[in-house]
């Protein structure tokens, strides 16, 4: 008994150690960019390496902000995923509505078109995508980033397999009632979906913000730049500013992190919806 | 007339309510029995925007992309492919490139390139160990987190998902200076165990493991609350059941999560070694696919062939290729851990 007390208590000594140690090696990294955006960059390549963060942020981001417009560059990245995320989620659950209540001539073939798109990496679609926009003249534009993705199969399917919960004796009597089809799908069915759309809203926003390979190839002019198209830039210059750099992974990171927690509740839902569509 | 007959209690214009509440069942059992003509209209307004993007920038690609690795791309489309005339107004459709067809030649030329086979070793190797590592200490820490003596559940769990917000281009910069050689702060920590800097960026045996470390921190959390929830799922009986025949905790652990959870464990698996197999923002940022090519991935190679040396039909066939083995990957993985 008493050694099974013991056993037990070292149980969870290591259980707390290996927790601990865990959550100390995610938050470090975080913790360090702080540290070295908002210290001078000689105070932050000095060996040992400064472990106190610094009061250097605002002219660290004034430099920055000098040398590239870095408040556009976060303004294009949040205004397309914003934008993206709107009308993907428009498009999305309209047309999984559609699969999901109502029956028409090829919805089969259509619903197994969509869902054979959905193992398949987007990397396969840039260079195609590339030679599509470059042809009409599209590079370096906005809607060459959104519209490629709007359609996108995790998004139908999501919202086709949550929509078919919708009890069809609810969709009737609004009909009844006099409700035309397009009332009864957002005056009824987007409603009803509230909690998957923000999981979905969350998927959707989460892809766009990350897309780097297809941005990186089709915007040319640095104003245009999204944040990771940027990033990328910076570090390829000629003199590092190590400063600099890391105040704008701290301005791309640290927002969404915030993000993160004040919407825990949805993120993980989306994680969660996201893997279910095998 | 009307006057006559509601007074006289016609059973059309002053039914009883059983009559009309059969009249209400017998319209829906019609509509029940007829959805595809109320349906019908309305669903393709619904469907239609989808499918037209869909179509255009999906399906299309898609089939585009096999047609292209046939050709060698020589310049923009010039002209137009066919227009049609509609009276009022027309419709061109633009030749998207100007091709030159060469049949297998960007298959045949891939099997003697190289640099192609060493993008395949390194993403391949990169996998082997990045996959279990992660999906092995996300396991770990899902058992922990969901152990029932440890409290403050909620706080560690986001403190090791919190990289799941983190932007894959913004925390690969920032691993690359943790991992800087002269003033990271990884070496410093090693040197303050005794241990001389490790040159993590230019060696290829340590590019490698750096690579592998960004790309394990970043998904870790992610991996986690799948796992999480998949744990929960798995039924509290099993557990007392086990006990009783005296299991203990890694007889518990080998005889009841492991078969419970292997559903969304080769889940995991397949969706982890996909990512992996997809990399490219990471050697992009930390390494540049350096030193000596030692860290260059299949799509980062992709890349290169397509948008540095314009070689956009033999980038079409390395595509075509990538994805087939993505696919048979993912197929084999289900398949064995699908049989029992």
């Amino acid at each position: 008994m008493r050694e099974q007390r013991r056993k037990d208590a070292v149980w969870m000594f290591l259980t707390y150690a290996f927790i601990l140690t865990m959550v100390v090696v995610m938050l470090i990294p975080l913790y360090w960019m702080i540290v070295a955006a908002t210290l001078p960059q000689q105070e932050f390549i000095e060996f040992p390496p400064r472990l106190i963060p610094g009061t250097a942020f605002l002219d660290n981001f004034a430099a920055l902000q000098e040398r590239m417009n870095y408040v556009l560059t976060i303004w294009n990245s949040v205004f397309i995923a914003v934008v993206y995320t709107v009308l993907s989620l428009l498009l999305c659950s309209m047309a999984g509505f559609a699969f999901a209540k109502y029956e028409f001539r090829f919805k089969e073939p259509l619903f197994y078109s969509i869902l054979a798109t959905l193992v398949l990496p987007i990397q396969l679609l840039v260079i195609p995508l590339f030679l599509m926009m470059s042809q009409v003249g599209w590079t370096d534009t906005f809607r060459a980033i959104i519209l490629p993705w709007l359609a996108n199969p995790i998004g139908i399917f999501l919202m086709r397999q949550n929509m078919r919960s919708i009890p069809d004796a609810l969709l009737e009597s609004a009909r009844m009632d006099g409700a035309s089809e397009l009332q009864i799908f957002y005056r009824i069915a987007l409603p009803a979906m509230r909690s998957s759309l923000a999981a979905l809203a969350i998927i959707l926003f989460l892809f766009q913000w990350d897309l780097f390979l297809y941005p990186l190839v089709i915007l040319e002019d640095p104003g245009n730049y999204t944040i990771p198209v940027a990033l990328a830039g910076l570090e390829g210059t000629q003199r590092i500013y190590y400063d600099q750099i890391m105040v704008a992974t701290t301005l791309a990171i640290i927002p969404m992190a915030i993000l993160f927690l004040v919407l825990q509740k949805q993120f993980v839902s989306g994680i969660l919806a996201g893997s279910l569509k095998e | 007339m009307s006057q006559e007959t509601e007074s006289t209690g016609n059973p059309i214009a002053n039914p009883d309510p059983s009559v009309l509440d059969r009249l209400r069942f017998a319209r829906q059992d019609v509509a029940a029995k007829l959805p595809p003509l109320r349906g019908q209209r309305i669903a393709y307004l619904l469907v239609s925007p989808f499918f037209v993007l869909f179509g255009l920038f999906l399906a299309f690609p898609v089939v585009y992309t096999l047609y292209l690795s046939f050709f060698e791309w020589q310049s923009v489309g010039q002209g137009n492919l066919f227009w049609i005339d509609f009276g009022p107004f027309h419709v061109t459709v633009p030749r998207i490139a100007e091709l030159q067809f060469v049949g297998l030649s960007n298959y045949t030329r891939l099997l003697g390139d190289g640099l192609f086979w060493q993008s395949m070793f390194n993403t391949t190797y990169i996998l082997l160990i990045q996959v279990p590592i992660m999906i092995g200490l996300a396991l770990a820490l899902a058992v922990a987190l969901n152990a029932s003596f440890v409290r403050f559940k909620g706080l560690f769990r986001t403190a090791i998902a919190l990289p799941i917000s983190a932007n894959i281009v913004a925390y690969s910069t920032v691993f690359l200076l943790l991992f800087n050689e002269q003033f990271g702060f990884v070496n410093y920590l090693l040197s303050q165990v005794g241990v001389s800097p490790i040159a993590w960026l230019t060696s290829e045996f340590w590019a490698r493991k750096t690579i592998i470390a960004a790309v394990t921190w970043r998904w870790i959390g992610y991996n986690m609350i799948i796992l999480l929830a998949g744990l929960q799922n798995v039924p509290q009986q099993l557990y007392e059941a086990a006990e009783i025949d005296g299991a203990g905790r890694w007889e518990k652990f080998r005889y009841v999560t492991l078969p419970q959870l292997r559903p969304v464990l080769l889940f995991v698996v397949v969706l982890s070694t996909i990512g992996t197999f997809k990399l490219f923002a990471e050697p992009y940022v930390i390494t540049g696919g350096g030193p000596t090519n030692a860290t260059i991935t299949i799509v980062q190679y992709i890349y290169r062939q397509a948008f540095v040396h314009w070689n956009l039909g033999y980038a079409s066939a390395l595509t075509v290729i990538f994805v087939a083995l993505v696919s048979v990957i993912s197929i084999a993985q289900i398949r064995i851990g699908g049989d029992d």
